[in-house]
């Protein structure tokens, strides 16, 4: 179990910066996931702790030891490729005591170690196979098996499933964490998938041009997002914004359209200024729902539907709303099926304590009180 | 002065197309209406010319080495009374088995220089990233025509000591090829993905052992062709073995041919039996490895591609 360290890390090619003065640290056996959209460069910054990129400036420890210009094959980390990157004239079983026999471990150790990876990867029938003889999902597996014999100080993954189906990847998910938990291995997960990051790790690092955006646990993310950015790139579908000003105890949607806001926070005062009000597709309600309808605490907007998808369990309204400054659609989620038709208008409300205000300008997430 | 001169350039560019004539067990069985079609006629057409011009000269050496001394003035092309005897005096007029052994000597020491240098060149370009000019510089070094080389070489080789000398000549032809080879090698290298070295590496690998155990085992048919390639180009060079070699007993068989002398006068016969024995193990080689000729140079993209995030 091993703590990484990441202080003041940079790195650019050529005039273009990659990393931006990273500050990260890992806890020991701690599961933590990189994501972000492409070239936000989470790989990078992967590659940097395997040693695969140089870096230009800042440190990186594993534990109490500075590694940040030793070469990649004297880290003792192991890494799954998101190409797998089996050696293709080698058998499953070669491929998986390459590494411990070049290192000149005894080889009945090494049967040892590969018998009980295979054990655990049910790979056992494979091992005499060469790779292009199996399944994309074997390979997967060929690939996982060789991070285990290595036994090393961080599992460090590169997209691990994104060249598997639906189906094998929610499951290989969860196969992956378990196992983590199990060895108690530090990792470190790279995903441009937020919902695999949500799922799998103890706390997520979402990356933005260089920059970490927000680092936290998947519900904390979820529930207090730091800024527009993460409060969109986390959670599926993303969060609807719309364009409010803030007046006294409440927020101006429209000309004639007003939202009660319950309390302003310290440093938001009621001076008239614009800001974006993000409420989640699931926080929408029915006003009709609520107990009389008549709830003036609650905010109650127009919808115009313009469209509807039937999920089964859920429905999905597109549509917007009448008399609002911003015209662009916004999506609801609704749990159940509703009887609505396309062109029709329905009251939405939502639970004050689930909105989220932002700076217009610099997208930062403005502090309301969460009480509900 | 002029069959010789054919020969000496003959052989560099035979082997290497001789090989792209398809051959007939390869090709789908054609129904009699594609065989008729102005498609198939023209391609025919166009494969038997570029053979005829590919094989007229050996042809002609052939029939030549079977000529007297006045046929060969003659000006036919079939000898009318063929004859044995300039193949049956051959190797007494000359040490020819002597200077094939000099070639052969020369050519695979060269080999060796010149992968020694090129395959780690390749390597530390292609995986770790480092002199990427390289690549440059040696192509334009060897752009130059390799006569503007010769004289500086010379004086160079003669105050070290490796003029007239086997290991002196393969420096050279060694030196020269590293070029061609890095070429050749480079585009093997890009085929196996970087992916797979990192791994290694990751795994406490060094680069010199993911070189030996990942890299060389997956482009095993390119390096072969690339080897026989490099063979080819050493055994047929003639400029710097004529001029840095002058003992007859160092001779390479290019050399020798080129200063074929009959007892009297010039005998192109046997001068013709002479090229034709010089060529065939070049003839020999390329065909014996057509198929990792071929394969290697075909650039087998049977490797998993790889995407690297920026």
């Amino acid at each position: 179990m091993t703590q990484i360290q990441i202080s003041g890390l940079s790195k650019a090619y050529g005039p273009q910066p990659v990393l931006h003065d990273i500050d990260l640290r890992i806890e020991p056996g701690e599961f933590v996931a990189l994501v972000g959209p492409s070239g936000c460069g989470k790989s990078t910054l992967l590659r940097s702790i395997a040693g695969l990129e140089q870096t230009d400036r800042g440190s990186i420890h594993f534990g109490t030891r500075e590694v940040t210009h030793l070469p990649a094959q004297a880290r003792e980390v192991a890494m799954v490729f998101q190409s797998y990157a089996l050696y293709p004239h080698m058998t499953v079983y070669d491929n998986l005591a390459f590494g411990p026999r070049q290192r000149k471990e005894p080889e009945a150790q090494v049967r040892q170690r590969i018998d009980k990876a295979a054990r655990t990867l049910h790979l056992g029938d494979y091992l005499l196979r060469y790779p292009r003889q199996l399944s994309g999902g074997q390979r997967q597996r060929v690939a996982m098996g060789r991070a285990l014999v290595r036994e090393p100080r961080a599992f460090l993954f590169d997209e691990p499933l994104s060249n598997l189906d639906a189906q094998l990847r929610v499951q290989m998910r969860a196969e992956i964490r378990l196992l983590q938990r199990e060895l108690g291995t530090t990792t470190v997960y790279v995903t441009h998938d937020q919902e695999e990051a949500m799922t799998m790790a103890d706390r997520v690092v979402v990356l933005r041009g260089g920059r970490i955006e927000q680092v936290g646990a998947p519900l904390t993310l979820y529930d207090a997002p730091a800024n527009e950015f993460v409060a969109r790139f986390v959670g599926s579908p993303p969060m609807n914004l719309l364009r409010a000003r803030l007046q006294p105890g409440r927020l101006q949607l429209g000309p004639d359209l007003h939202v009660p806001l319950p309390a302003v926070g310290p440093g938001l005062a009621d001076d008239g200024r614009w800001l974006n009000l993000g409420v989640r597709p699931e926080h929408f309600t029915l006003a009709s729902d609520a107990a009389d309808g008549a709830d003036a605490s609650l905010p109650s907007l127009p919808l115009r539907v313009q469209g509807i998808d039937h999920l089964g369990s859920q429905t999905e309204l597109h549509g917007q709303v009448l008399g609002a400054h911003d015209e662009h659609r916004i999506l609801v989620r609704l749990p159940g099926r509703l009887s609505v038709a396309v062109g029709d208008v329905v009251p939405l409300s939502w639970a004050p304590r689930l909105q989220h205000l932002f700076d217009l300008d610099s997208g930062v997430a403005l502090s309301v009180p969460r009480a509900a | 002065m002029n069959v010789a001169t054919l020969t000496r350039q003959n052989p560099t560019v035979t082997p290497a197309v001789t090989p792209a004539v398809p051959h007939p067990a390869d090709a789908p069985p054609l129904s009699k209406r594609v065989r008729a079609s102005p498609r198939w006629l023209l391609q025919r057409l166009a494969l038997g010319l570029t053979l005829l011009f590919l094989v007229l000269p050996v042809a002609f050496l052939l029939a030549t080495s079977f000529k007297s001394r006045d046929e060969v003035l003659s000006g036919y092309f079939f000898p009318l009374a063929p004859t044995w005897l300039n193949w049956r005096t051959l190797l007494s007029v000359a040490p020819l088995h002597l200077n094939l052994l000099n070639s052969l000597l020369v050519a695979l020491l060269a080999l060796f220089i010149t992968l020694a240098i090129a395959v780690p060149a390749v390597y530390a370009v292609v995986k770790l990233r480092h002199g990427q000019r390289l690549a440059g510089w040696l192509l334009s070094s060897y752009l130059s025509p390799p006569v503007v080389a010769l004289l500086p070489l010379f004086f160079v080789w003669r105050q070290a000591g490796l003029t007239n000398s086997t290991f002196g000549l393969a420096l050279v032809d060694g030196l020269s090829n590293v070029p061609v080879a890095f070429w050749l090698l480079r585009g093997f290298f890009k085929q196996v993905p970087l992916a797979l070295d990192e791994a290694a590496w990751l795994e406490g690998v060094g680069p010199w052992k993911t070189l030996w155990r990942v890299n060389l085992p997956l482009i095993w048919p390119g390096l072969t062709a690339t080897a026989i390639i490099c063979l080819i180009l050493s055994y047929n060079e003639f400029l710097f073995a004529s001029v840095l070699n002058s003992r007859p007993d160092l001779r390479t068989i290019t050399v020798a041919i080129s200063l074929f002398e009959g007892e009297r006068v010039v005998n192109f016969g046997q001068m013709a039996a002479a090229s034709l024995l010089g060529i065939a193990p070049v003839y020999a080689l390329a065909l014996w490895f057509q198929k990792h000729l071929i394969g290697g140079l075909g650039a087998a993209a049977t490797l998993e591609h790889t995407r690297r995030q920026p």
